[in-house]
């Protein structure tokens, strides 16, 4: 890592510690394209640790609701709640050639409680990360079988 | 886009969901054409951001997204305004208004 990046990184790093209370609204795309895009965004794991810096997660606190078998790849319903004060939900896969579908921002009055329609290309593993504002994430991760791929990619 | 704001109680149910071909990469470079599909969303309600998501290519074809709100802090009535805005990988933005029921 450059110098310069790194101090970057310290400072906003700093800007978030001073002031946790102010939601402010973020493009996760811009802010950690590398979670989403080349070497480090096939693997689930990796995916998790480019954008939230670790991969370390806990088991409980989330719901995450999908079809055992999903009839048409091309659009599973997938539902997720919780009831945890958060910063952002991430909604990632396996199978698919990048592992993030989305990442929700959370706001003062977000509920989270999403339902999203997904690709799937192959019978795989769902995963929900939720970032709570005391730094910890929550997951919950569920496996489904996929009887038509409707992703190529 | 299609939106759908309902007040129920304390807590706001939206449903959106955007025209959109979100092609892939794979699906794309098999087609000879450039890969798209809608990068971040987001929803304003009297001018305060009330959700955002950034997305990938896995959302499906034409993706329908759901939301609530807790209205005891974002405060709307109905017949309040949400707006919702998407944007796509080839910086296309479509801008759509409703009033909540």
């Amino acid at each position: 890592m450059k110098r310069r990046n790194f101090l970057s990184l310290g400072a906003i790093a700093l800007a978030t510690a001073v002031s946790p209370t102010i939601m402010m609204a973020k493009d996760y795309r811009k802010s950690n394209l590398s979670a989403w895009e080349g070497d480090k965004s096939h693997k689930v794991a990796d995916a998790i640790k480019e954008l939230y810096g670790t991969a370390d997660t806990i088991k409980e606190g989330v719901t995450l609701n999908i079809p055992k078998v999903a009839a048409n790849g091309a659009a599973i319903p997938v539902k997720f709640s919780s009831s945890i004060k958060a910063k952002s939900v991430a909604v990632l896969q396996n199978k698919n050639p990048e592992s993030l579908v989305a990442v929700f921002t959370v706001f003062d009055g977000t509920i989270i409680d999403n339902s999203l329609k997904m690709k799937m290309q192959e019978s795989g593993t769902i995963t929900v990360i939720v970032e709570g504002t005391d730094g910890k994430l929550y997951e919950d991760s569920k496996s489904l079988e996929v009887a038509l791929g409707g992703c190529e990619g | 886009m299609k939106i759908k704001a309902k007040i129920k109680g304390d807590i706001i149910k939206v449903k959106a969901m955007a025209k959109h071909i979100m092609l892939p990469y794979k699906a794309a470079k098999a087609k000879g054409v450039e890969a798209n599909f809608i990068t971040n969303w987001k929803a304003t309600i009297a001018n305060k951001p009330v959700f955002e998501v950034s997305s990938s290519q896995f959302l499906s074809k034409n993706p329908i997204l759901k939301y609530k709100l807790d209205n005891k802090i974002v405060g709307a009535k109905a017949g309040d305004d949400i707006t919702m805005v998407w944007v796509d990988k080839l910086g296309k933005t479509k801008t759509e208004t409703k009033k909540i029921k």
